[in-house]
C-alpha cells in the first residue's frame, strides 16, 4: 500500500524539514561621512589643467594669506619674542604662502619657489611661476617662509602631519635638527 | 565663555580657509577640486579640535564630499512642498547628496534663543510659493534662476 511505503521512507531516510542558513549580513555603508577611499578616487586632488590657469590667479589667495598671518600675529613687527610667532606659525596654516625650498638632500629642489596649493601627510604641492604644479616631499626639506621681513625655516621631517593635525598636535623639541 | 587662545587661533584658521576656498572658487570656477580640499581640511581640523560652527556656514558646505556648495555652481536647490510644507531642497552635484530645509516664515526666531546668543539665524531664502525667485546669497558668481516645480509630495 502507498501509505505503508510512503511511511517507511519516511522513517528510514532523513528529511530535511527546514533550511536553515545564516548569511552575514553584507557591512551597511552607514558612513555619510566617510567614503575616504571612494573620495579619493572621485580626483579631489588637482586635475592637470590647472597649469593653464596662470600663477597669477593664485595671487589673491597669496593676499589673503598675508592678511590673515598679520591678524593671527598682531602687527608687522612687534619686536617681540620670535618664539611666539613661531608658536602661532606651527599652529597656522600655510595654504597659499610662498614657500622656498633652502636645503635639501636631493639639489634638484632646492631654490623651488611658489605659491603653497595644497598640503598632505608627506608633501607639499606648489605651484610655481612658470606655471609648473611641484609635488615636493617634506622630508629632509627645509623650506623658508617670509612674512613682512620675518624669515623662518621649517624643517620638514619634524612636519610629516597632515595639516589638520598640525593644529591638534603639540610640538616637541627632540633629536638633532638636521636635514 | 571664557575665549582661550588655542581657540580663537582655531577659529581664525577655519575661518581662513573657508575665504580661501571662496576666493579659488571666485577665480576659476571650473575647477573645484582645490575648494573641496580646503573644506575638507576645515571639517578635519573642526572634527579634531570639536570647535562648533554657525548653522548658516555648515549649510554651504556638503556632509558627504565636503565640497563648498553655491546655488548655481555646484549645488542645485529646489522648493518643494512636502505635506503641506515648504521644504528647501540643496541637492549637491558632485556626490547627489541633499539636505532638505524647512521654510518656514514662523520659525525664524529658533536659533536666536537668549540663551544662546550665536547671532541671529536669519533665513536666507525668502519663502515665496511663487517661482522665479533669485535667492539672496552672498556668492561673487552670478547666480542661476531657480526654478522651483510645483510638485507636491503627499
Amino acid at each position: 500500500m502507498s501509505q505503508q511505503a510512503r511511511e517507511d521512507q519516511l522513517q528510514r531516510k532523513a528529511v530535511v524539514l527546514e533550511y536553515c542558513t545564516r548569511r552575514k549580513r553584507k557591512e551597511r555603508k552607514r558612513k555619510s561621512r566617510g567614503l575616504s577611499a571612494r573620495q579619493r578616487r572621485a580626483l579631489r586632488l588637482f586635475d592637470i589643467k590647472p597649469e593653464q590657469q596662470r600663477y597669477s590667479l593664485f595671487l589673491p589667495l597669496h593676499e589673503l594669506w598675508k592678511q590673515y598671518i598679520r591678524d593671527l600675529c598682531n602687527g608687522l613687527k612687534p619686536d617681540t619674542q620670535p618664539q611666539l610667532i613661531q608658536a602661532k606659525l606651527l599652529k597656522a596654516d600655510l595654504h597659499g604662502a610662498i614657500v622656498s625650498v633652502t636645503k635639501s638632500k636631493c639639489p634638484s629642489y632646492v631654490g623651488v619657489t611658489g605659491i603653497l596649493l595644497q598640503e598632505t601627510k608627506h608633501v607639499f604641492k606648489i605651484i610655481t611661476k612658470e606655471d609648473r604644479l611641484k609635488v615636493i616631499p617634506k622630508l629632509n626639506c627645509v623650506f623658508t617662509v617670509e612674512i613682512d621681513g620675518f624669515i623662518s625655516y621649517i624643517y620638514g621631517s619634524k612636519f610629516q602631519l597632515r595639516s589638520s593635525e598640525r593644529s591638534a598636535k603639540k610640538f616637541k623639541a627632540k633629536g638633532t635638527v638636521d636635514l | 565663555m571664557a575665549g582661550p587662545v588655542k581657540d580663537r587661533e582655531a577659529f581664525q584658521r577655519l575661518s581662513f580657509l573657508y575665504q580661501a576656498a571662496h576666493c579659488v572658487l571666485a577665480q576659476d570656477p571650473e575647477n573645484q577640486a582645490l575648494a573641496t580640499f580646503y573644506c575638507h581640511t576645515e571639517r578635519t581640523i573642526a572634527k579634531r579640535l570639536v570647535l562648533r560652527r554657525d548653522p548658516s556656514v555648515k549649510r554651504t558646505l556638503c556632509r558627504g564630499c565636503s565640497s563648498l556648495l553655491i546655488p548655481g555652481l555646484t549645488c542645485t536647490q529646489r522648493q518643494r512642498r512636502c505635506r503641506g510644507q515648504r521644504w528647501t531642497v540643496q541637492t549637491c552635484l558632485t556626490c547627489r547628496r541633499s539636505q532638505r530645509f524647512l521654510n518656514n516664515p514662523g520659525h525664524l526666531l529658533w536659533g536666536d534663543r537668549p540663551e544662546a546668543q550665536l547671532g541671529s539665524q536669519a533665513d536666507p531664502k525668502p519663502p515665496q510659493p511663487m517661482p522665479n525667485t533669485a535667492h539672496p546669497i552672498p556668492a561673487h558668481l552670478p547666480e542661476e534662476k531657480v526654478q522651483p516645480p510645483n510638485s507636491s509630495h503627499q
